[in-house]
């Protein structure tokens, strides 16, 4: 159909041409007479003009008609296309190059021109596309919206676009463009360009960072492709931004859902906390009756101490959700570390009686800046771990020594010991030694709330053992160069 | 022996009930108030020796009424709460408790608490005087009355009573566990945080100047002292 039109547009030019030759020869041949050589310069002008206006079909059909008619009607003998000088053949190729050149340069500065105002046309397309794209709301349906601006700004019959983090394909534009899904996926992976030159389509990889995140095809434009490239290098942006808004939003969320969980296990652990305390009120307070059976009181002390253990599990329930939830709020001081000690042996009270504590924290030691109440419960921790996993009876050690830059604090039993693989979990939460689980009561939180203090601390918690040869459990605090 | 009147504030029916029976089986005689607008009406039309003060209530909160008894009376408060972080415990001190025992508690230990709580500091000890003046503070220890430049102040009988131990031991530094001990009882003397709230309410009574104080001095890693002014 284009080629029609092209005929059709060329014909009235061709006989335009033929016309204007007619006219030269016309004039001086019969109106104004004048030597050969200025009928020579008229044609040669005139084959430049319709060269140079209408292009190279119309030139060279002006300068065979200009020859023709000079050879005919001027050059002897007049009246036959004899060409009895060679002259003449020198006039005719005159003509021809005048012609061909004349035509090719301007219409190489047509092109040119045509170009530079497609470049332009498509540098305001593309700045649209871009400006669209970032105005985009990123948690709406992006790669689709994607497509429809990208087929909107270039006024393309069909674009159908690639998602690979979705594997969907979008599609937009007025015609249903014919590549399907595969062809789209193996251009994303394969990172080629394809071009169809029947239907008019080109597919393009997007890429980002050398990732390939989907493809894009676009049907029936003149898009060049420098154009093709930053439409693509746009949509990976484009996608890009989303994907990390989506992730620092999934992030968020989870937080939040981490906040909500450790607020409700909070709130759950005061619940329950609150019918404890009548009971233990009501036993602790059944137990000053000395005249009671020796029987009923051995009851009533299971029924206090049962209750204590609850009491425990939902402050280490509630510890946790505060440390989770980001609640370690430290308030900080310069600290005696055989106080801190000393105020929880007194803490553990009745529990130390039938073992033998040894404790080496000389008061001399320098203080230490820390939370008295959060490193109390980390010795706390350490203390009555080393109760609980070892043998009644079995001795104690808590030591505290000053290292150049920290002060470390250890706790030392000589209980059956940690194997090296149940070393690495011990401090995670919720997991219990494989051989006390079913003996030993616990809740599996007390040594992860235990790093998380020290490590809020800046400081270190570790522990080094051998089965059968007990166990030592450390942490460290860093020393202040000077208290203030 | 002990007949003094308490009143336990709780919004908990079973600790109401725990309370009552044991307290009422060691003599006290017992009040009770759910809530602590119902306590302000109990505090207003009887005489209490002690309060017990649940902190977590519907309606009118234990901080809240505890501000609100201490405005208008020296009776003793002593907190009870689930939440045992001394943030907590400072913010109930300073809203006048004289002491704070975490829910679930022990009931020897809370009965020494009230023991302690109620016990008031022999009145008359040996070689302090009836009157100190400590610039334009005069204290008239025979007459439990503070004025600072002619001006009544009130204080709280804890806060009296260490003013008073004090000034049996002016110009030595005072232990905090020795402080505590003889003003909230031998089972006292881990509590330093009571002491910071103390002196510092002390201060702000009694002080010229609260912030830069100049008789009542923090001895670093010791204790307080109480310095007299020089004649």
């Amino acid at each position: 159909m284009t080629g029609l039109i092209a005929q059709r547009v060329k014909v009235p030019r061709i006989l335009g041409a033929l016309g204007i030759v007619g006219g030269i020869t016309l004039f001086y041949y019969r109106i104004f007479t004048v030597n050969n050589v200025t009928v020579a310069l008229s044609y040669l002008l005139a084959v430049l003009a319709v060269s140079t206006g209408w292009g190279v079909i119309e030139g060279l059909v002006a300068s065979v008609a200009s020859m023709l008619c000079f050879n005919f009607f001027f050059i002897p003998p007049i009246g036959t296309f004899t060409i009895a000088d060679p002259q003449n053949w020198v006039a005719l190729f005159a003509f021809v190059v005048t012609a061909v050149i004349a035509s090719h340069l301007s219409a190489s500065a047509r092109k040119q021109a045509q170009e530079s105002s497609q470049r332009q046309h498509e540098m305001e397309q593309l700045y649209t596309l871009s400006r669209n794209l970032l105005l985009l709301e990123v948690h709406g349906p992006l790669a689709q919206e994607t497509a429809n601006l990208i087929a909107k700004a270039f006024d393309v019959q069909g674009v159908a676009f690639y998602d690979r983090t979705s594997d969907r394909v979008h599609r937009a534009g007025p015609h249903d463009i014919p590549v399907d899904a595969a062809k789209l996926r193996d251009t994303a992976l394969q990172a080629t360009v394809f071009h169809d030159s029947a239907t008019r389509t080109t597919v393009i990889p997007i890429s980002l960072g050398g990732q390939p995140i989907g493809s894009l095809a676009i049907q029936g434009s003149q898009v060049s492709d420098t154009a093709l490239h930053a439409i693509g290098n746009l949509t990976a942006i484009t996608l890009e931004r989303a994907h990390s808004q989506d992730v620092a939003t999934r992030a968020e969320a989870a937080k939040q859902s981490e906040e909500l969980k450790s607020t409700m296990l909070d709130a759950l652990a005061h619940e329950f906390k609150t019918p404890l305390t009548p009971i233990k009120a009501a036993v602790t307070s059944m137990l000053t009756d000395t005249d009671m059976s020796p029987a009923h009181q051995e009851l009533l002390r299971i029924i206090d101490e049962e209750t204590d253990r609850l009491n425990l599990m939902l402050t280490e329930a509630i510890q946790m959700s505060r440390i989770e939830a980001g609640q370690l709020q430290l308030h900080r001081s310069a600290q005696s570390m055989s106080k801190i000690v000393n105020a929880q042996l007194e803490k553990l009270g009745e529990s130390l009686d039938d073992r033998k504590i040894t404790v080496d924290v000389p008061e001399k030691l320098p203080r230490v800046s820390v939370d008295p109440e959060f490193i109390g419960i980390v010795i706390w921790q350490l203390l009555s771990n080393a109760l609980r996993y070892t043998p009644p009876g079995s001795p104690i050690t808590i030591r505290a020594v000053a290292e150049e830059t920290e002060l470390i604090v250890s706790v030392e039993d000589v209980g059956p010991g940690i194997s090296e693989k149940e070393q690495r979990k011990i401090f995670e939460k919720f997991y219990r030694g494989k051989d006390q689980r079913e003996i030993i009561p616990g809740t599996g939180m007390g040594l992860t709330i235990a790093r998380e203090i020290v490590r809020a601390h800046h400081g270190r918690i570790w522990v080094e053992s051998e089965p059968g040869k007990g166990a030592r459990f450390s942490f460290s605090v860093p020393r202040t160069q000077r208290e203030s | 022996m002990t007949s003094a009147r308490v009143l336990v504030v709780d919004d908990e029916p079973q600790i109401r009930r725990v309370m009552r029976a044991t307290l009422v089986a060691k003599g006290y005689m017992v009040s009770t108030a759910r809530n602590g607008e119902e306590a302000l009406d109990k505090v207003r039309e009887e005489r209490f020796d002690l309060v017990l003060l649940d902190i977590n209530m519907p309606g009118m909160g234990g901080m809240e009424t505890c501000r609100i008894i201490r405005s208008q009376s020296d009776i003793p408060i002593v907190i009870l709460s689930i939440r045992n972080a001394e943030k907590e415990k400072v913010e109930a001190l300073d809203a006048g408790a004289d002491d704070y025992v975490t829910k679930p508690f022990s009931m020897p230990e809370l009965l020494a608490r009230i023991r302690a709580a109620l016990r008031r500091a022999p009145n008359t000890s040996a070689g302090t005087a009836d009157l100190l003046n400590l610039g334009p503070t005069e204290i008239n220890f025979a007459a439990r009355r503070v004025t600072v430049a002619g001006e009544e102040v009130r204080l709280t009988p804890k806060e009296f009573d260490l003013l008073r131990y004090f000034a049996s031991n002016p110009d030595v530094a005072i232990p905090h566990t020795k402080l505590l001990q003889a003003v909230w009882g031998p089972d006292y003397g881990e509590e330093v945080e009571y002491l910071r709230v103390f002196i510092n309410q002390l201060r702000k009574k009694i002080e010229p100047d609260p912030s830069h104080p100049a008789f009542l001095l923090t001895e670093p890693w010791v204790g307080y002292r109480l310095n007299l002014p020089k004649e």
